[in-house]
């Protein structure tokens, strides 16, 4: 059986409309596999090359270069295989008619999605109900609040029953209640075998409902990994937590190459934080060479390494 | 379901649509007191200007065919329709749908159609007697279907420069008022299409508006049933025309939007 998603150093160039506008290079030779069932986090920052990707992998937009595919079929050549087969949600109020009701939404877009008539009524009914609409279903989505549209994007994105989602920023805006059932559906989702992925800039997102995250920053993939293990692929980034250093020697050993940080702690101690293989061996032995036998190294957190890798801009929304 | 059947629903269910779409902006009374009494203006104002050089010939002329041409106008406004589309953000969700977004559009607007046809058929019956024009029954019957033709070919019509100027979303309304007053001067509205010389009258006739006009004259007028018929094919010949070319459109709009970045996820 073929993977859900496969990416093939898929490159996407954005020449410049206006002339003062500069070529972008919003995907830069990704590659990434998908199994099937798999939630798969792509985690970066703005302008990473997140949307880019999923248009892509939603027919929606051409590589310069590259191959993907859904399912086994190309997204480029085979869009009348792919397109039933995955949904789209993406963060935010756009993307549903104002004017029709919640119901009239979901009808319409199951209709499009090709399901006979009674499907689509039931899916519907289900779905209202499933992320907390039932009661509202016939308002117009005009008043509804955003979580409430969010949710209804929600339902749209699930109402052709895909079998491989693609969530961009889905919770964009929902308040942190509305982000909790957010996270459960997605695992209820899982729990039917679809595949997901998920965009997002949010950290704890991605660490509480990934399989794997893949870590892109200018077009670049860093790294895919469980959000656990990410931290061991990346052993570089170590962190050596010493007490009852003396000062002459935290000094001399922030003076190593490799060594990215050394910073105190209240109760007396330091903190040395590595950023190049290797490093951490040298730290070692300097540290047990001056007597220091209260050493401890740990890995970062997903977020210690994001914000390592890709700096502050990582924490911009 | 077979393809068609699928493809009817999906028709059917855009359709309902558009039509909820249409009537959260109208309801009876704001359509009658909104619209329709300016349609009835608009035509009395041209009928008055017949009754003022006191022939009723002319003023026959000019309330046939400004009548008509408000299906023409609904139609037309078509060209909102993805204008609208834009600007809810779900162009992109359409081109990733497994339905063509062509089919939608075309059916999601078709309430336009009816509206255009009822309209005009509504200016016709309420102005005629107002100006003393005899509506002969049961010929008059055949001015139904006519005008429905005009009113469809006109969407189709409005469907295609939709396609044509998608690009350029603020000049929307200023393509709907300059169709709006071409079609007026050039498909025999006010003026016969004799007026002005040969090559120009076939352009005319290209038009969505020009052919019905003349069979629904030709009713009135007691013309013979072939000539009226003529008129008829012809009026759907065109439709069916641009609406093709609306498709052509489109398909070159959507892979192209899909080549440059243009389909937008989220402004
Ligand atoms: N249609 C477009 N035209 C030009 N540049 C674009 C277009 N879409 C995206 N970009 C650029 O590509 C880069 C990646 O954007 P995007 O994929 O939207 O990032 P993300 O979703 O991770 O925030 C950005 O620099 C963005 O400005
Ligand atoms: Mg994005």
């Amino acid at each position: 059986m073929p993977d859900a998603v496969e990416v093939e150093d898929v490159t996407r160039v954005f020449e410049p409309r206006k002339k003062k506008d500069e070529r972008v290079v919003a995907l830069d030779e990704v590659s990434l596999t998908i199994p099937e069932g798999e939630i798969h986090g792509l985690l970066g920052p703005n302008g990473a090359g997140k949307t880019t990707l999923v248009k892509i992998l939603s027919t929606v937009l051409l590589p310069t270069s590259g191959r993907a595919r859904v399912c086994g079929h190309d997204v480029v050549e085979e869009t009348k295989a792919v397109r039933p087969l995955i949904g789209i949600v993406f963060g935010g109020e756009r993307g549903l008619y104002w004017r029709l009701t919640g119901r009239q939404n979901l009808e319409y877009w199951g209709a499009l999605y090709r399901l006979p008539p009674a499907a689509v009524r039931e899916r519907t009914r289900t779905l209202l109900e499933r992320v907390g609409l039932a009661d509202r279903a016939d308002q117009r989505v005009e008043q509804y609040s955003r979580g409430m549209k969010q949710r209804l994007h929600l339902a749209r994105g699930l109402i052709g029953d895909a079998k491989v989602l693609f969530l961009d920023e889905p919770t964009t805006g929902m308040d942190p209640i509305a982000g909790r059932e957010f996270r459960t559906l997605i695992g209820e989702l899982k729990g039917e075998g679809r595949t997901i992925l998920l965009a997002t800039h949010d950290m704890v997102e991605a660490e509480t409902v990934c399989d794997r995250v893949t870590l892109i920053d200018r077009g670049k993939i860093i790294a895919t990994e469980s959000p656990r293990s990410l931290g061991h692929v990346i052993s570089r980034f170590q962190r050596v937590d010493v007490e009852g250093a003396p000062e002459p020697v935290l000094g001399r050993i922030a003076a190593l190459e490799g060594v990215s940080a050394v910073t105190r702690t209240e109760d007396g101690g330091a903190r040395i934080e590595v950023s190049e293989e290797g490093a951490t061996a040298e730290v070692l032995r300097r540290l047990v060479d001056a007597g220091v036998t209260s050493v401890r190294t740990s890995l970062p957190s997903l977020e210690e390494v994001y914000v390592q890798l890709i700096g502050e801009r990582g924490l911009e929304v | 379901m077979t393809r068609v059947a699928v493809t009817l629903n999906v028709m059917r269910n855009a359709f309902r649509a558009g039509l909820a779409d249409y009537r959260a902006i109208f309801t009876w009374k704001s359509w009658l007191a909104g619209w329709y009494l300016r349609v009835i203006a608009q035509v009395a104002f041209f009928a008055l200007i017949g009754e003022r050089l006191e022939d009723d010939e002319k003023t026959m002329y000019l309330l046939v065919g400004n009548s008509i041409m408000i299906a023409a106008v609904v139609g037309v406004f078509s060209l909102n329709m993805t204008t609208s589309e834009r600007g809810a953000g779900t162009l992109p969700l359409l081109v990733a749908s497994p339905s063509s977004p062509v089919v939608v559009f075309s059916a999601r607007g078709a309430y336009l159609a009816v509206d255009g046809a009822l309209s005009a058929l509504a200016a016709l019956a309420v102005a005629g007697p107002m100006f003393g024009v005899s509506l002969p029954w049961p010929d008059v019957l055949a001015v139904v279907p006519l005008t429905g033709l005009v009113a469809v070919a006109s969407y189709c019509f409005g469907t295609f420069l939709a396609g044509l100027v998608f690009r350029f979303r603020s000049v929307n309304n200023l393509v709907v008022v300059t169709t709006h007053v071409s079609l007026m001067a050039a498909c025999g509205v006010n003026v016969p299409l004799s007026f002005y010389p040969e090559p120009l009258e076939w352009l005319s006739r290209l038009l969505p508006l020009t052919n019905g006009l003349l069979g629904i004259r030709g009713v009135f007028g007691g013309a013979d049933p072939t000539t009226i018929l003529g008129d008829a094919a012809l009026e759907a010949a065109v439709a069916v025309a641009w609406m093709t070319v609306a498709l052509a459109t489109f398909n070159r709009l959507a892979a192209r939007g899909r080549r440059d970045g243009s389909l937008e996820f989220a402004s």
